[in-house]
């Protein structure tokens, strides 16, 4: 589904992934993991297509579409979704009049028909009550004055309405108490499937707990040090990334 | 308060750049000799009361003239509403001027809400001065749009009296012109008078755009609040000048100026100087200036979402603005300035050449 090659990635020069490759089959959620710096939220950027991320090389392939090719807008209606470590608030910007932008302009970029405002109603109506979110929230500004658990929950809101065929959650339990750690995770755990994949970018192994990974990979200064199941989290989580910050340098 | 005299006819009264209050906008490069006098044809419209509610009154005919007792009229007629229509029609070879003053007085407790449109077509230039008194207790609502030709040279100054108990809100929307310049000067001399102005500009091209505004607190426990936002690009230059004085002895005050500009591109500017002067002692001041550029975070997230970037720059930009005609109370009046904004962003959106 996802796979990249020998990815080399620069920022403002500096080079910060260094011939990164990864495979992520559909129906399979991955999880990243490093020490700070070592370059798990740019892999995350650089899919997305963030502007100033500079590629130096190697390719990414999603479902045999080259991914650097495409505008950010573009990726995104291909299926990719981004989910951000601290989201933005957009001022001015009602959250369902941004999210029915979004849907409709990625629906139209595909050929599909955009959908009514009755029916896009009905469905977030849905989506938002499993997820506890108030309809009087998603009429403010987006994510304008949200605590840092509706933020993420307005991320998995719109997750689940944009129906993605892959997500990137960076640092997604960041700023989470245990209560939305729960609500956010039990919210991404529905959408897993067999024909959807997840990279799953996280310093820590809480996370982990609550959304299970099939694999873990170990990032250390712009490579992948390290790969195997979801014992290696646990490893980590008792023996820290010390003994191979050595090995990458 | 006095304002300098200015008469678009004659020259040598126009202000230059060697004048302080008019160092960002200098009329006497723009407008080199006088404008040939328009000829204004004084049939005074009868007055009625439109559908929408608004008592009309043509400010092209009649310069001003009149304006008193159509405002009187729409007081008695329809629930205080009066449609100021300026439509100045100028040539295409010279200058076309008009030039006219007129005046509108609130009595006790009277409520006023005036929308004046502000449009026209080719070259003219004008200058007007609005004079509003109000009395105690007495509300006055202000709604301008200025949408004028990129060649229009407009100068509009208005003076607004408090009293005791009297609420002032004012609402500007612009788009620019050549040169265009909207002086709101306020003798702030009534205990407990609340006065609000607001305002957003969307220049592009070469236009230019001068709100200058001058608040004076003289009287205790008087309020100003003061939300400005400003989008520029292109070549287009927008100034900003709030200065707001707390005379000796005016305590209580609580004014707040904010202004808040985006720079689109390379080549347009900004000129902004908000200015605090403060003699008494027991008040609650602040003002706020930022002009940044538009925030390329949220751009990015908003793609990342799958909003083509074109769509996202006018969804961002016109939510900049939108939250100053937002506190707009009447509704009509609120859709009208929702749309002229709308429209106004769209035009933000053509032909950005120069950005990137």
């Amino acid at each position: 589904m996802l796979s990249i090659k020998d990815l080399s990635v620069a920022v403002d020069t500096k080079q910060i992934l260094k011939g990164l490759s990864l495979d992520v089959p559909a129906g399979e959620v991955h999880a990243i993991m490093g020490p700070n710096g070592a370059g798990k939220s740019t892999l995350g950027y650089a899919l997305a297509g963030r502007p100033n991320y500079e590629i130096k090389g190697g390719s990414v392939d999603f479902n045999g579409v080259d991914l650097l090719d495409k505008d950010v807008h573009e990726r995104a209606a291909a299926g990719l979704y981004l989910s951000f470590q601290y989201p933005l608030e957009i001022p001015g910007v009602p959250a369902l009049t941004f999210l029915r932008t979004a849907l409709n302009a990625q629906k139209k970029l595909r050929g599909e028909t955009e959908m009514s405002a009755p029916d896009f109603l009905k469905r977030v109506r849905e989506v938002a009550k499993t997820l506890k979110i108030d309809m009087d929230m998603l009429k403010r500004p987006l994510n304008v004055g949200f605590s840092g658990g509706e933020k993420k929950r307005m991320e998995v809101l719109q997750m689940a309405l944009l129906e993605p065929k892959f997500l990137i959650l960076d640092e997604t339990d960041s700023g989470l108490d245990i209560d939305a750690l729960k609500v956010v995770s039990d919210g991404v755990n529905a959408l897993r499937s067999p024909d959807r994949g997840m990279l799953v970018i996280t310093h820590y192994q809480r996370l982990l707990d609550h959304i299970k990974p099939d694999r873990v990979h170990v990032l250390v200064a712009g490579r992948i040090v390290r790969s195997g199941g979801p014992e290696l989290a646990l490893e980590l989580e008792a023996h820290g990334y010390d003994q191979y910050l050595g090995e990458a340098a | 308060m006095t304002l300098p005299a200015l008469d678009i006819f004659d020259p040598s009264s126009y202000p230059t750049r060697r004048d302080e209050e008019w160092k960002y906008s200098d009329l006497s490069r723009v407008l080199r000799e006088a404008p040939k006098k328009a000829m204004v044809v004084r049939t005074l419209s009868e007055l009625e009361a439109e559908p929408d509610g608004f008592v009309y009154f043509s400010a092209d005919e009649a310069g001003f003239d009149g304006l008193q007792q159509a405002a009187d009229f729409a007081m008695r007629k329809s629930h205080g509403r009066l449609y100021i229509d300026g439509n100045d029609f100028g040539d295409e070879d010279g200058y076309l001027g008009y030039q006219g003053r007129g005046e509108i007085n609130l009595a006790a407790g009277q409520e006023l809400v005036v929308f004046e449109d502000y449009t026209g077509a080719f070259d003219y230039a004008v200058h007007s001065h609005l004079r509003f008194a109000l009395a105690e207790g007495a509300k006055l609502t202000r709604v301008v749009i200025l949408d004028e030709p990129e060649s229009a040279v407009s100068v509009r100054q208005s003076t607004i009296e408090t009293a005791p108990g009297s609420v002032f809100k004012q609402y500007v929307f612009s788009t620019g012109a050549k040169f265009q310049r909207f002086e709101t000067h306020v003798n702030h001399a009534g205990h407990g008078a609340v006065v609000e102005m607001n305002g957003a500009y969307l220049l592009k091209d070469k236009r230019h755009f001068d709100l200058t505004t001058r608040v004076n607190h003289a009287e205790i426990d008087g309020e100003t609040a003061q939300l400005i936002k400003g989008l520029v690009k292109d070549t287009a230059t927008g100034v900003f000048q709030g200065h707001i004085l707390v005379e000796k002895g005016a305590d209580g005050t609580d004014a707040r100026m904010r202004h808040q500009a985006l720079i689109l591109n390379d080549g347009a500017h900004i000129r902004a100087k908000p200015e605090l002067e403060i003699y008494a002692d027991d008040v609650q001041c602040a003002h706020g200036n930022t002009i940044g550029a538009l925030d390329e975070e949220a751009l990015f997230f908003s793609m990342s979402r799958g909003i083509p970037e074109e769509t996202a720059r006018a969804m961002l930009t016109h939510a900049f603005v939108l939250p100053v005609a937002d506190q707009i109370e009447d509704e009509v009046l609120r859709e009208t300035v929702l749309n002229f904004l709308e429209n106004a962003s769209e035009g933000m959106k053509e032909e950005r050449a120069n950005a990137l």
